[in-house]
């Protein structure tokens, strides 16, 4: 992330809904020495998480509280806020009444889920066959250049999040790179490119 | 429309529906399955709607976005009826024309037609060769209705099966139907559906649950998503006819998480039916009550296998269960459940509607109707078919896939997902259906097709597969996890170049225990890929291993790329597009590739003009010494010698 | 209870209806190995390892015993070669990563193994997880992952409720000794969710 784009975001969290003043967050920087960016993303996750107790309760409250519907409920929390924080797993948890070892086992077992802060971005290169016959590892090492981080990593100023993924059903395009919900057939390197510095 | 009450009801609406819409009248309609809407077909649809307004047009026109077509390489689809014309890769700049021309004018528009190979242009949808030799009966309406309003499902006389059900047969009667048809599950293993339904429904419980198997994992096939987007209608009243028959007033549809139009199409459709009356209590005032959730899947391989899939729904982890017990005596909560895939339902009414003797009419002996396959890979006309059982494999690839792309020669052609088997040419010819794929070391599966060329590496295909299944094996019994963690290892090894003599055999001895001793079928038939391809393709296998070599030039660690200075013309193209520098040269000199650089991307390969095709991929043999730095080109860009 | 009468090893067995075929084995005195099987214990059917070769009305397969129920005139065989093949191969598997291993290997004629992988001296039984579920309640202890990265782990916010320590008896039961030797009896520190996570997503 740019300076200027940082000071942007401190800005965003700074004004309405913001957890703290651009000048605490600036303070908190200097004390540490380390970049306001990384504040900024640090005071963003907790911002996150507090938004997530409010929609977790409405989430559950759509599946009536029920057990069973365990799995639904960390799939609605995981769409709206892209990851699981663990004091979120506890609270649905409790709310459900199963034990916390569930979700972790849930969480941990299907792709849909994550356990750590995900990108702005979601990066999915389809690894399926029809894919792979036709060139989907090739298209994966375009898609790392033009994105600087590998399957399963998030890049530090949480733009992007790049996975593979065993087929999205779009065989007859293939290869096939999702970014966010567009499909893309094959794109080049230019074509990429553009793509992906759209994405802010 | 208010509440149906009785199949008299049903059958006014839908002369009510009918009296409303003129045959005569033109109707646009676009594709806007996930592949043409890949291909931009929302934006064709915005220009449509603009256009139509624009030209005063809105009353005289009719405007339809569908499900998916098949053809989807060749999205966005666009077919304008009455007259079926069809318009393949329509952009929204060819709007104003479609609207002026061919609406107005009543003119076809040469340059979005199908063009044959000989250079002729067909019109009509019906006519490309694509869909001509196929026989729609499940997928067929897709491209007539829109999946997101039930009442064009009603107007092809949608639900009229499910009243014939209710209100004139006993379940006893729907059953022996089901069974004389002979309907074999299209999810996998090919079991016969009427005895399933009837060991579920002779179950004693006062609860029982039918349920949609819409996990589609297999790589390389979408049929059931294309569906389940397409139609909905048509899988969820099969569903309640099996309802009906079995005894169950409750269902679920398991459904890929990664499927979002298909899991928005079907809520839609399930609120319609209830609206309509249905679906929920007293469905078509019959007295039988039958309702369904969408449970989705969080992205799992494993899920579709059904005692795991039974166990998500319960709300947890989607692993198989041990037992020797059938999932239809106890599945779901330990209750007789019956597990049937999106196109077994589909399939169900149709044969009420037609009868059993009708359905199996269609077919071979032992495999009823037809089989919906995702036909992908190296052919031409990628997309889904639908084709009558018994089709030979060369009718379909040939026939309605045109051959293999870009003029390559066929190699193999893979069936039945990762679980299945990659047959070679010799077998081209064989009858494709349950029994004979089953024989040849293959399986249906639920219809992948995945055809490949000569560029394709099969022990690299193979590696593909058993890396994806040991990704996806939930890792609970021994055989499986650490056996397919093994048989990986030895596969990377072979395509990295570090094959040893007798790693055929160990592969082989390995895949016998996986087969013989894992829990599930996920694990049971994981050696498939192997043992097929070790069968089939044995001397790919052994030049990896001996001569180091891969046939098909696909394995990075077995290739190199060379610039052959004879035919190099500086032309610049490979050393400006290489993404590690690896290329030297400059103007008027040859350009040289520092091997120790290059990471064998095939960059060069692919964008080094083929009217130069200097660039050569080369296998199991040294690089030959290139020339030294700052030799002079013996050819000039753009001059042919 | 009705009485069922089956062959096992050549010895005829009589069983309770609704017995597995390793109870039964076991009440008439026969051995069959197993790794993760728990008398307290729902049966899981993970190891393969209690895998018998099964003969019903002349036709014979394989079927895992601590699952199977008994059922009149199977013809059970606890040892033949195909069996013994097949635990061979198990064990041979298995050693890869739980080294710990050796003996039972040996007994199995493994002498040079063929295999490697990362050492976790763990096989997967899911005794501790099944135990400290199934029997204490405390679910203190849980797999996490699937396929080659399915581990067990400590859930750090039951542990941290000091239930752990007074309880420890997942130490006893772990085949491989992995729990004792790698919770030193003190700290779960390691083999927590978050401590597995952070390895196995790395890799």
């Amino acid at each position: 992330m740019t300076k200027g784009k940082a000071k942007t975001r401190s800005k965003d969290l700074a004004g309405e809904g913001g957890l703290f003043p651009e000048s605490v967050l600036s303070r908190i920087s200097d004390k540490l020495g380390i970049p306001i960016s990384e504040v900024s993303h640090v005071v963003e996750t907790l911002g996150q998480v507090a938004q997530v107790a409010g929609d977790t309760d409405r989430i559950i409250e759509e599946y009536k509280g029920d057990k069973s519907a365990l799995i639904q409920i960390l799939l609605g929390i995981q769409r709206e806020n892209r990851w699981l924080p663990s004091d979120v797993l506890m609270s649905v948890c409790e709310k459900l009444g199963v034990p916390i070892s569930r979700a972790y086992r849930i969480a941990t077992f299907y792709k849909a889920f994550s356990l750590n802060p995900q990108g702005r971005h979601q990066v999915s290169v389809c690894m399926g066959t029809a894919c792979h016959v036709r060139g989907a590892p090739r298209l994966l090492d375009r898609v790392i250049e033009a994105v600087h981080i590998k399957p399963g990593e998030t890049s530090l100023d949480q733009r992007f999040s790049l996975e593979t993924v065993n087929c999205v059903g779009c065989c007859a395009l293939g290869p096939v790179v999702v970014i966010d919900s567009d499909y893309h057939s094959n794109p080049a390197k230019k074509e990429l490119e553009a793509v992906v510095s759209a994405c802010d | 429309m208010a509440r149906l009450k009785s199949a008299a009801d049903l059958e006014k609406a839908r002369q009510k529906i009918l009296s409303k819409r003129d045959p005569t009248k033109p109707c646009v309609t676009i594709c806007s399955g996930t592949g043409c809407h890949a291909l931009g077909s929302d934006k064709v649809y915005e220009a449509l709607v603009s256009e139509i307004s624009k030209n005063g047009l809105r009353r005289r026109v009719d405007l339809r976005r569908t499900g998916c077509h098949g053809f989807c390489e060749r999205g966005p689809i666009i077919v304008i009826f009455p007259d079926e014309i069809c318009y393949l890769g329509v952009k929204p700049e060819d709007v104003p024309e479609i609207i002026s021309a061919t609406l107005s004018g009543n003119r076809p528009i040469d340059r979005l037609l199908y063009e044959d190979g000989d250079g002729k242009k067909i019109a009509h949808e019906g006519e490309i060769p694509f869909y001509k030799y196929q026989r729609r009966m499940v997928f067929g309406s897709n491209r007539l209705i829109d999946p997101k309003n039930i009442d064009d499902y009603i107007a092809l006389g949608g639900y009229s099966a499910l009243g014939k059900v209710l209100f004139e047969m006993s379940p006893e009667e729907v059953l022996d139907t089901v069974k004389r048809a002979n309907l074999r599950g299209r999810g996998g293993g090919g079991f016969p559906a009427g005895d399933k339904w009837e060991t579920t429904r002779n179950t004693p419980g006062d609860i029982k649950y039918v349920i949609v198997n819409a996990d589609e994992g297999d790589p390389g096939a979408f049929m059931d998503r294309s569906l389940l987007e397409g139609n909905p209608h048509s899988v969820l009243e099969g569903l309640i006819i099996g309802a009906y028959a079995i005894g169950s007033h409750e269902g679920f549809v398991y459904v890929r998480q990664e499927y979002p139009l298909a899991v928005s199409n079907l809520s839609l459709a399930l609120s319609q039916a209830r609206k309509y009356g249905l679906l929920g209590k007293n469905i078509l005032g019959s007295g039988f009550d039958f309702d369904v959730t969408i449970h989705r899947g969080a992205g799992a391989f494993i899920s579709g296998e059904s005692s795991a899939l039974m166990t998500a729904i319960e709300g947890m982890v989607g692993e198989p269960r041990p037992k020797y017990i059938r999932t239809a005596v106890s599945g779901v909560w330990e209750r007789p459940s019956n597990l049937n895939n999106v196109e077994t339902w589909a399939n169900v009414p149709l044969i009420i509607n037609r009868g059993a003797d009708w359905f199996t009419s269609i077919g071979t002996d032992g495999s009823k109707g037809t089989k919906i396959f995702s036909l992908v890979g190296k052919v031409k006309n990628t997309g889904l078919v639908e084709v009558p059982m018994g089709m030979t494999l060369r009718e379909i690839i040939y026939t309605i896939g045109g051959g293999i792309r870009q003029g390559r020669k066929f190699k193999a052609v893979q069936t039945g997902g990762p679980s299945g088997g990659c047959l070679p040419e010799s077998l081209i010819d064989l009858p494709v259906d349950f029994d004979e794929l089953t024989k040849a070391d293959s399986m249906m599966g639920s219809g992948g097709m995945i055809v490949m060329d000569e560029d394709t590496c099969m022990v690299d295909v193979a590696r593909y597969f058993l890396h994806f299944l040991a990704d996806e094996s939930c890792g609970k019994c021994v055989p499986c996890r650490t056996g397919l963690e093994q048989m990986v290892n030895i596969l990377d090894r072979i395509c990295e170049g570090e094959g040893e003599t007798g790693d055929i055999e160990l592969l082989e001895e390995i895949s016998e225990v996986v087969r013989e001793a894992s829990l599930c079928a996920l694990g049971q038939t994981a050696p498939n890929p192997v043992l097929s391809t070790t069968k089939y393709f044995r001397d790919e296998y052994e030049a990896h291993i001996e001569g180091k070599r891969c046939p098909a030039g696909v394995c990075k660690a077995l290739i190199s790329y060379y610039i052959d200075p004879d035919k190099c013309t500086a032309c610049g193209i490979c050393l400006r597009d290489c993404p590690v520098e690896a290329i030297s040269g400059g103007k008027n000199l040859v350009h040289i590739i520092d091997q120790d650089k290059c990471t064998k991307c095939s960059t060069c390969f692919e964008v080094c003009p083929t009217r130069f095709s200097a660039v050569v991929k080369i296998s199991g043999e040294p690089v030959p010494v290139a020339p030294p730095l700052g030799t002079k080109v013996a050819r000039k860009k753009g001059k042919q010698e | 209870m009705k009485k069922v009468r089956l062959n096992i090893d050549g010895k005829d067995v009589e069983a309770k209806k609704g017995m597995t075929i390793l109870e039964a084995a076991r009440d008439a005195g026969i051995h069959i190995p197993t790794l993760c099987y728990h008398e307290k214990l729902a049966p899981y059917g993970a190891c393969r390892f209690c895998t018998v070769e099964m003969s019903k009305n002349g036709k014979s397969r394989l079927v895992t015993s601590c699952v199977y129920n008994v059922e009149d005139g199977l013809v059970i065989k606890t040892d033949s070669p195909r069996v013994i093949k097949i635990r061979k191969m198990l064990v041979e598997l298995m050693l890869a990563s739980a080294p710990v291993l050796s003996e039972l290997a040996s007994q199995y004629g493994v002498d040079k193994p063929r295999f490697k992988s990362e050492v976790t001296q763990c096989i997967l039984c899911g005794l501790c997880v099944r135990y400290c579920a199934e029997v204490k309640g405390a679910n203190a202890i849980t797999f996490v992952g699937r396929g080659v990265n399915r581990r067990i782990a400590f859930v750090d916010e039951v542990v941290s409720t000091g239930v752990c320590m007074d309880c420890r008896e997942c130490f006893g039961i772990c085949p491989t000794g992995k729990i004792p030797r790698e919770t030193d009896g003190a700290s779960f520190e390691g083999i927590t969710v978050q401590d597995v996570l952070a390895r196995t997503q790395s890799r």
